[in-house]
């Protein structure tokens, strides 16, 4: 029990990308897709989060006296999650432009009707 | 000062809108001189780093707290590579890039070279996963460029699968940092034994995988033949010459170098094979010219990994040479085509009937290319072939002998579908007169600077030997790696 509630929020994120994922791989409507990709980098941006968190944390300023090292959270991941985000939104930004154009071109969204290019 | 490579280049980039104040017509040239500083100053920097390693700490601080260049033999050649590569291709795109949003492609086209350029010279996990995101969110939006159907609709394919495979690299990266509380790749390779192989089994699966969809290894390159048969031709042909090789080499570094994986060779090896005949036998049916060659650049990057995966020094020179060699002929290939096809207006391999009469130069360009992939001597790609063939049978295993006698038969294949390329160019008549074509300049002298390579390479590779031989010790020498960041 204790093994599970240490984990809680590990198992939140990655519960968060597999639900991601499996929107991608199920849901025939690009838009859904596009969403699908966007919980899936939101999972992952909380799991980087999760790895360097700490209970009742500070932030890592030495600014009182009184504050230890041990009880700082990891400044890194976020600073990772930071840039990840910014990533995440170029590539968003760009996917539903794409999905605009296609929409122009095939007059739908669904994707198994989208089907020019072949193996 | 190594940081020049990645900062000239990305500095112009941005610059290319200011350019564009004073007149449309100079952005085409920004990524000329961009590319021309990366290649001469990359030529400039091999003797040194040759000698020793150079190592760059950005802001003063050392290796493990903070990001690193590790401008190696690998590194820097690779680098020289994708400089010459993207010059080429960026002369080409003066005449044929016309229409559209002419400077946004060179922008777009500037930072996807600073992001491979970036990914192959940075020693920092998180650091090459952001380059490799530069490289491939601008490929993404240049497979689209012409914004027809089918280049929407690939880059629509491209940039799901890439993202999904961007997102296994940061998991990969998160679990690796949870791991050992560093994104130093030296630091992580020095402490990778410390901790249990089943919990370092999970991150190497995801970044492999990850870094697979850009290598288009077998069951992760559903993407390839149509983002590069859709794209513009320049940006086929530095999709197929430069992209897949930044995914080889982050592939090959991440198996390499962090993991020191020598138990995953032989799946290498096995994968490398299944890529070679999937990507030589879809090949061979193709009827349209570019999805044909994109085809060919999966059984290449097969055979790329194949080499990988005999994990001896020669096999991995000759992985390296291949990984020249086909940069060359497939970035040739695909702007002679693609002056075909601006030509023609067709990309079926019939509408090529007769063109070796009206535009001798291109075909025949075409047609060296073409015997260079087939690994015809005294072309650049007969070496590479000859050392991956001689590492392989120098293991003197019965399994490494059997595979090999496969691979040759996916080369025997690639001459079939090649050589069909060139009977419709020589030996049959086309039904239209046969007026003569003098390419312009700004197709003609990329092609020809290209292919003099090749076959100066060809016919004297040990002048890239001592190179390709330092790269592939520094792949394989991790402890030699380590010493050199960490000190």
């Amino acid at each position: 029990m204790n093994l599970l509630y240490d984990s809680t929020y590990y198992i939140a994120s990655i519960g968060l990308i597999a639900i991601g994922l499996y929107i991608m791989l199920v849901k025939k409507n690009l838009i859904k897709v596009i969403i699908g990709l966007c919980i899936f980098e939101t999972g992952i941006n909380l799991l980087l989060i999760v790895m360097g968190y700490i209970s009742h944390g500070t932030a890592p300023v030495f600014s009182q006296t009184g504050l230890s090292a041990g009880k700082m959270v990891d400044p890194t991941p976020q600073a990772l999650v930071l840039t990840s985000i910014v990533i995440g939104v170029a590539v968003l930004a760009l996917a539903l432009s794409l999905a605009v154009r296609l929409h122009e071109h095939y007059g739908t969204l669904n994707l198994r009707k989208i089907r020019d290019l072949k193996w | 000062m190594v940081v020049l490579l990645i900062v000239v280049p990305l500095g112009l980039a941005f610059a290319i809108p200011l350019f564009g104040f004073i007149s449309k017509r100079v952005t085409g040239f920004v990524p000329v001189i961009g590319m021309l500083f990366n290649l001469v100053y990359s030529l400039l920097l091999l003797p040194f780093v040759l000698q020793k390693p150079e190592m760059v700490s950005i802001g003063g601080f050392p290796p493990p707290f903070s990001i690193n260049l590790v401008a190696g033999p690998l590194g820097v050649g690779l680098s020289a590579l994708i400089a010459l590569v993207g010059l080429a291709v960026s002369i080409y795109a003066l005449g044929y890039i016309r229409e559209g949003a002419q400077e946004k492609y060179h922008v777009l086209y500037l930072l996807l070279l600073t992001g491979a350029t970036g990914a192959v010279l940075t020693g920092d996990i998180f650091n090459l996963f952001v380059f490799y995101e530069i490289l491939c969110i601008s490929s993404y939006a240049l497979v689209a460029y012409l914004g027809d159907r089918s280049g929407i609709e690939a880059a629509v394919k491209y940039l799901i699968q890439g993202s999904v495979g961007s997102g296994l690299i940061l998991i990969g990266i998160a679990i690796l940092y949870g791991l050992f509380g560093t994104l130093n790749m030296a630091q992580i390779a020095q402490n990778i034994n410390s901790v249990s192989s089943l919990s370092v089994f999970v991150p190497l699966v995801l970044l492999v995988t990850g870094f697979g969809v850009e290598a288009a290894v077998f069951p992760l390159n559903a993407w390839l033949p149509d983002a590069h048969s859709s794209a513009p031709s320049s940006i086929s042909a530095i999709l197929s010459g430069i992209a897949i090789k930044v995914g080889i080499y982050a592939v090959a570094r991440v198996i390499f170098t962090i993991f020191g994986a020598s138990n995953t060779f032989h799946f290498l090896l096995l994968l490398g094979l299944i890529t070679l005949l999937v990507g030589e036998m879809s090949a061979f049916k193709q009827s349209n010219i570019k999805r044909m060659l994109a085809y060919s650049s999966v059984g290449q990057v097969g055979l790329i990994v194949y080499a990988f995966g005999i994990g001896t020094s020669a096999g991995i020179a000759g992985g390296l040479f291949q990984i020249v060699s086909h940069a060359l002929a497939k970035s040739v290939l695909f702007l002679a085509v693609g002056y075909m096809i601006y030509r023609t207006g067709s990309m079926a391999i019939s509408s090529m009937n007769g063109i070796g009469k009206r535009m001798p130069f291109v075909s025949f360009a075409c047609v060296i290319a073409a015997f260079s992939l087939v690994g015809l001597p005294p072309f650049a790609g007969f070496p590479s072939k000859f050392l991956i063939v001689r590492a392989a049978l120098a293991q003197g295993d019965v399994l490494f002998t059997v595979l090999i006698g496969i691979v040759l038969v996916g080369t025997v294949i690639e001459g079939a579908y090649f050589f069909r390329v060139v009977q419709a160019l020589y030996f049959r008549d086309s039904d239209k007169d046969a007026r003569l074509e003098k390419a312009p300049a700004s197709a003609a002298v990329p092609i020809l600077a290209l292919l003099i390579l090749i076959v100066a390479f060809g016919i004297y590779p040990d002048f890239l030997m001592p190179l390709l031989n330092s790269a592939a010790s520094e792949l394989l020498d991790k402890a030699g790696y380590i010493k050199g960041v960490l000190g």
